[in-house]
């Protein structure tokens, strides 16, 4: 009986804990520098219950890292990389998967790294002085983060506040990268690469939802959702990658075909010129406002570790820009522009 | 509740009863476990065992959910091992397999009752035997896709302590059938 009891109280002790270590300081924020479509009540309302509780897929804190060379990757396998303040990370995708957000630094600059395998989404934000964990919480089927300093909930794709003591706010967006190991490797041959040693047991040879090298199960371009949607949009197969960008003059889809073809697209957003450049060696895109329409020739650019370098890129501005299955990215930006090849929206 | 636990005590005593219990129960955890992701693929041969995380043991990572400590690799399968995991899910398969074999022997006593009553003992342990297999059912459709299963996954706390009470209920019913069919 006296052993019921303390088996009682302590799963009482356990459940009624917080299951976070709350800090001192909000995330970094600033005034949104993106759209946002739907209002935060909408949000609020669109919220689902993913699953698993709050920190139930548990973020990482002390992020391991290994030596380019002692990676058991091979070149084809997915992995979110950053290079900042002269440092380049890779973060495996089948580590991540297990727990969507690494909260980490860089020369002193805390940054967290996120990334959510139901909508393809890789994105990194400056943190502050806390860090974000995993609210359990989806909308749109996309990860919804939360900062552990006011408990403020964000969407991932928004970086906006929808509810709490932020709401209303944005978070800074560092660009990751979303490529192949090898692609990375080559770009970055000093990059480190997240270890396994994280901190948690988990079967990290195995992704719960299906692989991208092939591409099978929930990755499909025409497998189904999971989640119901705020705005549905059946141009493409739901999961079709795109890549997306959005600034003070709305939101751009781009066709990773359209972005392979063209090298180089310049699209108008309300008063805003665009430029997005293909980088053929991680295959992906970097988006940048154009406001003077500079022309820019993608023969004359150089991809750098550091980024391009060519004529007429010092008078572009950076704009964050990151792929997103279609469903997810047509569901925060129901507006959204679309460019396919050819004419410009 | 003293005809339950004379049930009970009569099943795991019978060599016979006992090791259907016992295979009842030992299938069905592993089906929850693989279901709930604690077993799954993803090794790559061989076999090795390795236990670095025993401070998570009391770690929830959901409801009635708990974090691995351990893992083994065993051939191309790779088990998480959480201890509380497993003994929850032993102990919902040691119900269900009480459920089972205690609702056969009812159905396999007719010549002491009347075939209705026969009947609804067997009918009886259904609800409790479905309840059961409904703590993996949100899961297999997550795992199958199915776009409706998303809606399943808030009903998920509520799944599991459901399930084990629907079985001791519907163990409970049998346990004074049989009791019943004893006295008769």
């Amino acid at each position: 009986m006296q052993g019921s009891a303390r088996l009682a109280f302590t799963l009482g002790i356990l459940f009624s804990l917080p299951a976070s270590l709350v800090l001192a300081d909000p995330p970094s924020v600033s005034t949104p520098q993106v759209p946002v479509a739907h209002s935060l009540a909408s949000f609020r309302e669109a919220v689902r219950s993913g699953g698993p509780g709050k920190d139930g897929i548990p973020s990482i804190e002390h992020p391991r890292f290994l030596p380019a060379d002692k990676a058991e990757l091979s070149d084809a396998d997915r992995i979110i990389g950053i290079h900042h303040r002269g440092q380049a990370k890779a973060y495996p995708q089948r580590i991540l998967v297990w727990h969507e957000i690494v909260n980490d630094e860089f020369a002193g600059e805390a940054i967290s790294i996120t990334y959510c395998p139901l909508t393809g989404t890789a994105l990194g934000f400056k943190r502050g002085d806390t860090e974000l964990g995993v609210s359990g919480k989806l909308v749109n089927s996309n990860l919804v983060m939360y900062d552990r300093a006011t408990d403020s909930e964000w969407p991932q794709i928004l970086a906006v506040a929808i509810d709490g003591p932020l709401a209303g706010q944005g978070l800074e967006e560092l660009r990751v990268f979303w490529t192949t190991w090898g692609a990375w490797r080559a770009r970055h041959p000093q990059t480190e690469v997240l270890s396994e040693q994280t901190g948690f047991v988990r079967n990290y040879r195995y992704d719960p939802y299906g692989s991208y090298t092939p591409l099978s199960g929930y990755y499909r371009p025409d497998s189904t959702r999971l989640f119901p949607v705020m705005h549905r949009d059946d141009r493409f197969p739901a999961k079709t990658e795109v890549f997306g960008l959005r600034g003070a003059g709305g939101a751009l889809a781009i066709t990773r075909e359209a972005l392979r073809e063209e090298g180089v697209v310049n699209v108008t957003l309300g008063e805003r010129h665009y430029t997005v450049i293909h980088d053929a060696g991680l295959d992906t895109g970097w988006a940048f406002h154009n406001p003077a329409n500079v022309s820019i020739r993608l023969a004359d650019l150089e991809f750098t570790a550091e980024g391009i370098v060519g004529p007429g890129i010092e008078s572009l501005e950076a704009v964050n820009g990151f792929e997103a299955m279609w469903f997810a990215w047509a569901a925060f930006y129901p507006d959204t522009a679309l460019y396919e090849g050819g004419e410009a929206p | 509740m003293r005809a339950l636990l004379r049930v009970v005590s009569s099943l795991l005593s019978r060599p016979g009863t006992a090791s259907a219990v016992g295979a009842i129960m030992v299938v069905y955890a592993l089906l929850y476990l693989w279901l709930t992701g604690d077993i799954m693929g993803g090794g790559h041969g061989g076999w090795l065992a390795l236990f670095p995380a025993w401070e998570r043991l009391w770690q929830t990572r959901g409801p009635l959910q708990f974090e691995p400590v351990g893992l083994f690799f065993l051939g191309r399968l790779v088990w998480t091992f959480s201890p509380i995991n497993t003994l929850l899910a032993l102990t919902v398969g040691l119900l269900i397999g009480l459920n089972a074999v205690a609702g056969w022997r009812v159905w396999r006593s007719p010549r002491h009752c009347s075939l209705g009553a026969a009947s609804s003992g067997l009918l009886g342990s259904l609800p409790a035997l479905l309840a059961g297999g409904a703590c993996c059912a949100p899961l297999l459709l997550i795992w199958l896709g199915l776009p409706f299963a998303g809606a399943l996954a808030s009903l998920a706390p509520m799944l599991l302590p459901g399930a084990a009470l629907l079985l001791l209920i519907g163990l409970w019913g049998m346990a004074r059938r049989m009791a019943q069919v004893d006295d008769s």
